[in-house]
């Protein structure tokens, strides 16, 4: 195969005297589902943002698509589009229907015409179930539905992968549901996917490889059904003992 | 009670008083016009260099607020009427003598100037931080993340204290009289003087609630609205 879509080389992050990453290595290919999982405080998240060039690095380097991210020639907005970003949080903008949402980037970054930008947004609404909800404000909808339509805003620039972080965790527990259909979907479809989550069903059923983290360290990776079974490092046992 | 009537509520100087008022309301108007658009453009300007990646413009932006928070808008007034009028005629650079109105527009503007940008500020400061970084993870550059995301909404939140604001600039208008400009309170004052009656007094203040009455209850209305936590912004 060729090149990782993503490659961090020996990453380091701090936030003050607060080591958040502390060397971690990595290598994204072309359609895997990364999934990472770890107790809060990990880095994991940290590490999300940080490919997404949202977090500055102290030390190492990171790779999207063969081009450093942690150059300052690198044009950060250039990768960006490369890389949909989906918060817990949903972020969408309220001032904008779920439509100009999506529409919004692709016109004033991609350059596209309002007719194209609202064709691939109708089309990607539909994909997440909420062609109806086009024209409604974020605050009218469910955070269930908010963060399908994050996702959909995510996908609206058409990227290469997506990095999803705990998108979930904000949830009520009966709308999971339906934001992990929309993930699975697009993992079948070959959507390149790095998974901040505690979902561990989502990680055994789709999840083409499993990362345990925990302070600031890969401790352990995987296949995820060999090692939720089995896991070989004592604090993945444990923290996987508290999870499942 | 008839005394009271006399001196305050005396109706045949209302009656003259206010057409003449009146034109001072132009005038008030006029000065508030500029002043407001002004001081709007220029507060946002200084926010937003107030706010800046570049550490001279956060530096430079922060004396001048800090400048114009601290002097009181009175010395403002006279020292661009009179001050520079002095040196402009001392040292003949005829530029710097400017007719009252437009002293009183470039004053007034100064100075709420740096008060608008403390409000822009905290504005753009109370849009969660999250809206930046969705801005930016979709590829858009910092300029255009403010533009399209954060200042949008960040305009609604300080609509409420703009609003209390232009309230205060009403009033100031007032200041202006020390630089000769026709506003209420100087016609006002100029008739009392001629009538030897405290009437005209009256009848300027009436003239600055008819202005200000509304607006007070527009903010105290706009307030309630957006007040905080009562509901998402955009909705």
């Amino acid at each position: 195969m060729d090149q990782p879509l993503i490659r961090l080389e020996g990453v380091h992050k701090r936030f003050g005297d607060l080591e958040v990453l502390r060397g971690i290595d990595l290598e994204v290919r072309r359609s895997e589902v990364v999934v990472i999982i770890g107790p809060s405080g990990s880095g994991k998240s940290t590490m999300l943002r940080c490919i997404n060039g949202l977090e500055p690095i102290q030390g190492g380097r990171i790779f999207i698509e063969g081009v450093d991210i942690t150059s300052s020639k690198t044009d950060i907005n250039q990768i960006r589009q490369k890389a949909g970003m989906v918060f817990q949080q949903f972020n969408l903008f309220p001032h904008k229907t779920a439509i100009e949402n999506l529409t919004l980037s692709p016109m004033k970054v991609q350059g596209k015409s309002r007719s194209e930008a609202e064709q691939i947004a109708r089309d990607l609404l539909d994909k997440v179930g909420l062609s109806e909800k086009a024209d409604d404000y974020p605050g009218t909808l469910s955070g269930g539905q908010q963060q399908r339509v994050a996702i959909a805003r995510a996908l609206a620039m058409q990227p290469d992968m997506m990095l999803f972080d705990e998108v979930t965790s904000a949830l009520d527990p009966e709308l999971v549901a339906d934001v992990l259909n929309v993930m699975k979907t697009l993992a079948l479809e070959g959507m390149t996917m790095v998974v901040v989550t505690h979902e561990m069903g989502f990680a055994r059923e789709v999840g083409s490889r499993l990362i345990f983290m925990d302070e600031g360290l890969v401790v352990e990776e995987g296949d995820p059904r060999v090692m939720i079974e089995n896991p070989r490092e004592e604090r993945t046992q444990k923290f996987l003992g508290m999870v499942l | 009670m008839d005394q009271v009537i006399k001196y305050y509520f005396n109706t045949e100087i209302l009656a003259d008083t206010v057409p003449q008022l009146l034109r001072a309301l132009v005038v008030v108007a006029e000065i508030l016009f500029f002043a407001l658009l002004f001081s709007f453009v220029g507060g946002l300007i200084l926010a937003l260099l107030r706010i800046s990646r570049i550490r001279v413009f956060r530096w430079l932006a922060g004396i001048y607020i800090d400048l114009f928070r601290g002097l009181p808008l009175l010395l403002v007034l006279t020292y661009i009427y009179y001050g520079l009028a002095l040196v402009g005629s001392e040292a003949g650079l005829d530029f710097l003598i400017l007719d009252p109105i437009p002293a009183a527009v470039l004053a007034i503007t100064l100075t709420y100037s740096a008060y608008s940008a403390e409000i822009f500020r905290a504005g753009i400061g109370s849009i969660p931080h999250g809206q930046m970084e969705a801005a930016r993870s979709l590829g858009m550059t910092n300029t255009q993340s403010m533009r399209y995301i954060v200042l949008p909404q960040a305009i609604r939140v300080v609509v409420p204290p703009l609003t209390n604001e232009l309230i205060a600039m009403i009033k100031d208008t007032a200041l202006a009289s020390v630089i000769t400009v026709p506003e209420v309170l100087q016609k006002s004052r100029e008739i009392m003087g001629r009538v030897a009656n405290p009437t005209p007094l009256t009848a300027a203040a009436i003239a600055y609630l008819i202005f200000t009455l509304p607006l007070i209850r527009v903010a105290s209305r706009l307030e309630k609205r957006f007040g905080k936590g009562t509901r998402p912004i955009g909705m």
